[in-house]
């Protein structure tokens, strides 16, 4: 009886409540990172050439893998083997531009999605030719010593992946608001017309798109596969939460959608404790229904009105 | 004109009567030629379940030696292997080839007990033999079917699922048992008959949380649990889960022991954790009479390899060979004049067949085709993978 005491007045004093809400938070933002760069990835290529990529989950789990080969099989290290993958997918971005989406740019718009899909199950059914039968440990490359504040947690996992997540998005933001290459983009990103007309190749540019979107999207994986666990179908998952936080962002908003990541991850933490963990995977879903209905544009989009 | 009629309607009759008892005669000897018997090996060779396909290739492996050895009764296995990714309607197609394209004697394999419960209406009413030698869902097997024709040769979730109830009640002073479970049908085979034996052994479900596949942080659920301080943990979960689970449990300080399923093993769990302060208080259901690569089980070991040299041996490898097992030796006394029926008959009279394999003995009977009752546990035991048969006691 004196436990169950015991475990009832820790349950109830402020300070424990606080630190798990903290706990929460954190665990929440880290893992709202890697959504966040994931619907940051699908962003660049939505924003760049109006395609939602409903196979680039399959694309962060193909650059995960890329690590995995050149780490186990060449033997090279962790951070060069994350280069080269990155490398390789923004290679791959931009031959699928010009291999698969070029092609049929003058057919119906449903043909990107179908393509999309298409190109994510080949990736995955290779994946799974290739490596089915295995669930592989990625080398743990965040390990360090917990930091304890009080009962809270820093591990190495949430202390890396957000500090990598969060020099990532500084430079990408950096290069976006504050460099010539940067300005070009945003050109593009308001009118292609007029783009075009101050000489701005436009095609190149949207292949530059698919392959920067493509690395991005490697980088979430690579970043995710030491935490959890490389396999085939390890991008399904992650997916669902990148479109989650693109909606709650603000299609198109490239703020947003690192606000709709972290937020998101935050949320699943949140209702995953305080109301039950068997919701803590249809969060996402219920994100997309919420603001779907409540507020279409998301929390940063843009509200367009058609005058007719 | 009414005698012809007759003669005609006698023939008739005489002819179909014929045909009946060839036709019974032929589908009793079906896959059976001098010199060979047609298995089919239905398992998830591809797709995210594909680890389980190890059960399948060490099965194919002992059927192989067999052969080698001479075969039974002059003749050899001949192996029909197929795919089913575990994945019901791909399941249901791999059998209607098996049964109705290959021609099998039997049917011996199946991981998934999903894709074994889609394929039961088809395989049940043609009477071909069948031993689940891997999948756990106890009514793929029981109430015995119309053709007294399928067995479960592991233990199915009952028997499992009582054996970690067993298991966690074992620990002096266990009253409190909280759970983190998927919330499929696969989880509650092991969870439901563990909540069962927990509670008539006076224990009590404190807390229930759930995790489902694909999840990669259960920071939410590891603090509930702890706040909850049980004595002992259920983790219903599968491998990938299991090692997310166990990594932020370490992470968040929450000590309790916990008793996994049969769908993850120790040694793999430590290998993905790479951590064995994590996996120190975790505990599996273990289907051998040792450890997987302990002593007892090097011959079975050996002989997966000798036909899979790059085969990787982990927890599931040799599981369905201990099936095989009990299949050659009923194949064995079924004789040479082999048919389906005699080796239903002699499948019945298996009685307390000691493996060398599994922990438990393998008995069917004409009215109870859930061939094993019991599993081992293992945990680490001042730092060794040990098999145990309850807490704190070597098997």
């Amino acid at each position: 009886m004196g436990g169950g005491r015991k475990v009832v007045c820790q349950a109830f004093t402020t300070g424990y409540i606080m630190e798990i809400f903290l706990q929460l938070t954190l665990s929440g933002l880290s893992q709202g990172a890697i959504f966040a760069l994931i619907a940051l990835s699908l962003t660049v290529v939505y924003r760049a050439t109006t395609i939602v990529n409903f196979g680039h989950g399959d694309f962060v789990m193909a650059g995960a893998f890329f690590v995995y080969v050149l780490v186990i099989y060449a033997g090279l290290p962790y951070l060069l083997s994350s280069v080269l993958a990155i490398l390789i997918m923004f290679v791959m971005g931009l031959g699928v531009s010009r291999g698969f989406i070029d092609p049929i740019k003058s057919g119906p718009h449903i043909g990107f999605a179908m393509m999309s899909i298409s190109l994510g199950y080949v990736l995955r059914g290779g994946a799974r030719f290739l490596w089915g039968r295995e669930v592989f440990p990625m080398p743990r490359i965040f390990d360090m010593e917990p930091i304890f504040i009080g009962e809270l947690v820093i591990t190495g996992d949430v202390f890396f992946v957000s500090l990598i997540v969060a020099i990532l998005l500084s430079v990408f933001f950096f290069i976006f608001y504050r460099t010539k290459i940067g300005i070009v983009i945003q050109a593009v990103y308001q009118s292609e017309r007029g783009a075009t007309l101050i000489g701005v190749n436009v095609r190149a540019f949207h292949q530059s798109m698919w392959g920067v979107g493509l690395a991005m999207g490697a980088m979430a994986g690579i970043l995710i596969a030491p935490i959890s666990l490389l396999h085939p179908d390890l991008g399904a998952t992650f997916l669902i939460r990148g479109f989650a936080a693109m909606t709650l962002g603000g299609f198109g908003s490239l703020s947003g959608a690192v606000v709709g990541g972290l937020l998101l991850g935050f949320a699943e933490q949140i209702f995953g404790f305080y109301i039950s963990s068997t919701l803590q995977d249809i969060t996402a879903y219920l994100i997309i229904l919420a603001v779907l209905i409540i507020r279409p544009a998301g929390l940063f989009g843009r509200t367009i009105t058609v005058r007719v | 004109m009414k005698f012809v009629l007759n003669k005609l309607s006698i023939g008739v009759v005489f002819l179909s009567a014929l045909t009946v008892v060839s036709g019974v005669q032929a589908s009793d000897t079906t896959g059976l030629t001098d010199t060979t018997i047609k298995v089919g090996v239905m398992g998830p060779f591809t797709g995210n379940a594909s680890s389980y396909s190890k059960t399948q290739i060490g099965l194919m492996a002992y059927f192989k030696h067999i052969n080698d050895q001479g075969g039974i009764h002059g003749r050899k296995f001949e192996i029909f292997p197929e795919d089913t990714a575990c994945a019901p309607a791909k399941g249901i197609a791999a059998a209607k080839k098996l049964v109705h394209q290959d021609k099998v004697f039997y049917l011996h394999g199946n991981s998934c007990s999903a894709v074994a419960m889609a394929v039961k209406p088809t395989v049940s009413p043609t009477g071909i033999p069948w031993i689940i030698a891997h999948a756990v869902n106890p009514k793929i097997s029981m109430p015995v079917n119309e053709k007294k024709s399928i067995y479960h040769g592991v233990p199915a979730g009952p028997a499992y699922g009582s054996t970690m109830g067993e298991f966690v009640m074992s620990k002096p002073g266990t009253k409190r048992i909280a759970m983190i479970t998927h919330t499929n049908d696969w989880a509650k085979a092991y969870c439901s008959p563990a909540i069962e034996v927990i509670k008539a052994k006076g224990g009590q479900i404190i807390e229930e949380q759930t995790l489902e596949r694909g999840q990669t942080d259960a920071t939410a659920q590891v603090l509930k649990l702890k706040q909850a301080k049980p004595d002992f943990i259920l983790g219903c979960l599968y491998e990938a889960e299991t090692v997310i689970f166990l990594r932020d449990a370490k992470k968040y300080g929450l000590k309790s022991p916990v008793m996994g399923t049969a769908g993850t093993d120790l040694e793999n769990t430590l290998e993905r954790l790479g951590d064995k302060d994590a996996v120190k208080d975790y505990y599996v259901l273990h289907a051998f009479v040792d450890k997987v690569n302990g002593p007892k089980m090097k011959k079975w070991n050996d002989i997966i390899l000798k036909y899979n040299p790059k085969e990787t041996i982990t927890g599931f490898s040799a599981v369905s060979m201990a099936s095989g097992v009990a299949a050659v030796k009923a194949l064995k006394a079924a004789g040479r004049n082999l048919t389906r029926s005699k080796f239903i008959a002699e499948l019945d009279k298996i009685r307390g067949l000691k493996t060398g394999i599994l922990a438990c003995d393998i008995t069917w009977t004409a009215s109870d085709r859930h061939g094993c009752k019991k599993s081992a546990v293992a945990g680490f035991v001042d730092g060794n993978p040990t098999v145990l048969s309850a807490w704190g006691k070597a098997w």
